[in-house]
């Protein structure tokens, strides 16, 4: 059995306690959050123990996931590598460039197994549409689009609306798609962005970037937390030799729409049914890895580069500069 | 007495649209066609039941009261100048010019000729993007905070890559439509712009693809995608999209939405059946009004055409140097 501690049991640590209560040869040894009673009624829902401080949980586990909100990302992450753990570490890898430098020093010292949770390579279509690019069938890669997002994500802190926390729209949403990008397309020469960020518009942020990469592609991505439609995602790849489109509200594999109770207005919920949904796979990848040794597929370094692309677009829609990398 | 219109050079493809609509139209009659190149004008005269003239200066002596241009990009000055010089009202296919410069003496001659000078930008007529302009008008999404666009379309090939044609590649032939609809939209003039420019769809001595930055003077910012990315194998010629985000509300527009998917085994390809309205014949109908004497209502001045091609020209500056640079007035 692989221990496993959870710290930061809100949305995604839901997520990946669903995800661990698959495998049979996971244990949740400990779960911790500094909210005592969203601990508290966690465990009581999962049958889990928790920890009574982070120190304990370390000490009760092999693997520590972190899905707190991003900017106690380090905080949260640098004792458990020093401690000799092997780290899951939601995205994006820290708020700040310095918290990120930090961290990679210290999985390199430590020589831990460490992964930032860039969930998105586990995603089946981004996964073909990546296995598909790298294998030549586009040919050289002119533009690339890509397009993330719903309404504004509400929590009972609020914390996504706090820029120093969260980073906004274009750290901690579109970094799956600057991940992405640099997993696909390799390194970004620049990037120009502009974005309602430092309006200070109540609940409302909105993104356009775009960018050059050293190969001479030229990538756009739209990131919105202002589209009252919901959440919907959409890339195209165009390469010298053919293009590859996906749109989350077009390739619906299952939909179920009913009526509400009163006979007013119902909901319709969009599936994308499948074996294993993508935040177990990146789990058990991470858990394959650790029992076998092997070197996660995404790297700290990754993690790293996806923030740095992601404070050069911040930089750059707050001074209305180019900023090259 | 039908308005009497011809048509200067075949060498755009919209040529073919517009005699089309002059050809149908009730109360316009295509007099004739001139061309430099005197083999198209015999073969297009033949096609469109019309009669070719051999030089300009004669189809411009001859009893037309207005011409469409539809020349190679960088003939649009010399071809607007020779016809405001003879009397005549012109609807120049777009971009309105390459520099600048041009665009300014194409103005002053139409003005002091006392002709009218048209832009075609029949987007502007699309009933998708007229009625965006008014759900935005009556304030459905509130404040404007920002716009997406896109004009992506398949590589004309000919005189559109070579750039002392045609000005440049991808960038300045799909820049202008939706430049225009964004100041049509807001009534804001783009005062910004920056662009990344690249070639790796057919990498020749021209840009194929082109993502412009924009910046208006109320501070909205925008992007527009003009790039010649659409695979031979696309189902159609391309898009032209356009989203307004608002503080209350998005507006998505696709203004060639309206077709049919016909599974071609003929062809062995997948096609789009447009079914909408033909924006180009309600484009042609009010330039044929306004020729008449009827008042100009949306077709887009020469003035609107110098806007939309300056910043065009503005992003290739600001790809060329690598900065957001100001659009020129």
């Amino acid at each position: 059995m692989v221990k496993v501690g959870i710290v930061g049991l809100g949305t995604m640590g839901r997520q990946h306690m669903d995800a661990y209560r698959q495998m049979p040869d996971v244990e949740i040894a400990a779960v911790y959050d500094h909210h005592t009673d969203r601990a508290a009624a966690f465990a009581q829902e999962y049958d889990v123990p928790v920890a009574d401080d982070y120190d304990a949980l370390l000490k009760a586990c092999e693997i520590v996931d972190i899905c707190t909100p991003t900017y106690r990302h380090a905080e949260y992450a640098l004792p458990a590598i020093e401690a000799g753990r092997a780290v899951v570490c939601e995205k994006p890898l820290a708020r700040t460039l310095e918290d990120c430098e930090r961290i990679v020093q210290a999985v390199r010292q430590h020589n831990t197994p460490f992964m930032p949770a860039h969930v998105l390579r586990f995603f089946p279509e981004y996964r073909a549409a990546n296995r598909l690019v790298k294998s030549g069938a586009l040919g050289a890669i002119a533009a690339v689009r890509m397009r993330r997002g719903g309404d504004f994500p509400r929590t009972k802190s609020d914390w996504y609306a706090d820029f120093e926390k969260s980073g906004g729209v274009i750290l901690d949403l579109i970094i799956h798609d600057f991940d992405w990008m640099l997993w696909t397309l390799g390194a970004v020469e620049r990037v120009y962005a502009k974005a309602l960020t430092f309006r200070n518009l109540r609940h409302l942020d909105y993104t356009l970037v775009t960018l050059k990469f050293k190969n001479g592609a030229v990538g756009h991505i739209e990131g919105t937390w202002c589209d009252p439609s919901g959440f919907k995602v959409n890339f195209e790849v165009c390469g010298d030799s053919g293009m590859l489109e996906y749109d989350s509200t077009r390739q619906v594999a299952l939909q179920i729409a009913t009526r509400a109770e009163n006979g007013a207005g119902g909901v319709q919920v969009p599936e994308s049914p499948a074996v294993q949904n993508p935040y177990y796979l990146e789990l058990r990848h991470f858990v394959d890895c650790v029992q076998s040794g092997q070197t996660p597929e995404i790297t700290v370094e990754d993690g790293y580069n996806a923030v740095r692309l992601a404070l050069a677009a911040i930089e750059s829609a707050q001074t209305g500069r180019v900023v090259r990398l | 007495m039908k308005v009497k219109v011809g048509i200067m050079s075949f060498a755009h493809l919209h040529a073919d649209s517009y005699a089309h609509c002059l050809k149908t139209h009730p109360s316009a009659e295509l007099v004739g066609i001139a061309d430099h190149d005197k083999q198209r004008a015999q073969a297009k005269a033949l096609q469109w039941e019309t009669q070719a003239f051999d030089s300009y200066e004669a189809l411009l002596a001859s009893e037309v009261q207005a011409v469409i241009i539809c020349s190679e990009n960088v003939r649009h000055a010399p071809l607007a100048q020779m016809a405001a010089a003879a009397g005549k009202h012109i609807l120049c296919e777009k971009p309105l010019m390459t520099r600048e410069e041009d665009g300014k003496a194409m103005l002053a001659a139409a003005q002091g000729a006392g002709v009218h000078l048209f832009t075609a930008f029949p987007c502007r007529f699309s009933p998708a993007f007229q009625q965006m302009r008014q759900l935005y008008e009556s304030g459905a999404i509130g404040e404007l905070l920002a716009l997406r666009g896109t004009n992506r379309g398949s590589n004309p090939g000919g005189w559109f890559t070579d750039p002392a044609q045609s000005g440049g590649g991808a960038l300045i032939d799909h820049t202008v439509h939706v430049a225009d609809l964004i100041r049509l939209l807001t009534g804001q003039e783009i005062t910004e712009v920056y662009a990344e420019t690249g070639n790796n769809m057919f990498h020749g001595a021209y840009d194929d693809t082109a993502m412009l930055s924009m910046t208006l003077q109320n501070g909205v910012f925008a992007t527009l995608d003009a790039s010649w990315s659409r695979p031979k194998t696309f189902p159609t010629w391309g898009d032209v999209t356009l989203a307004a985000v608002g503080a209350r509300g998005i507006i998505e527009m696709d203004m060639f939405a309206q077709h049919l998917v016909h599974y071609d085994d003929r062809a062995e390809r997948i096609r789009q059946a447009f079914w909408g309205d033909n924006i180009d014949y309600l484009m042609v109908d009010e330039f044929v009004r306004v020729v008449a004497g009827e008042p100009r209502q949306t077709l887009a001045t020469g003035e609107d055409g110098y806007r939309a091609a300056a910043v065009a020209l503005a992003a290739y500056r600001a790809a060329e140097y690598g900065m957001p640079l100001p659009v020129r007035e």
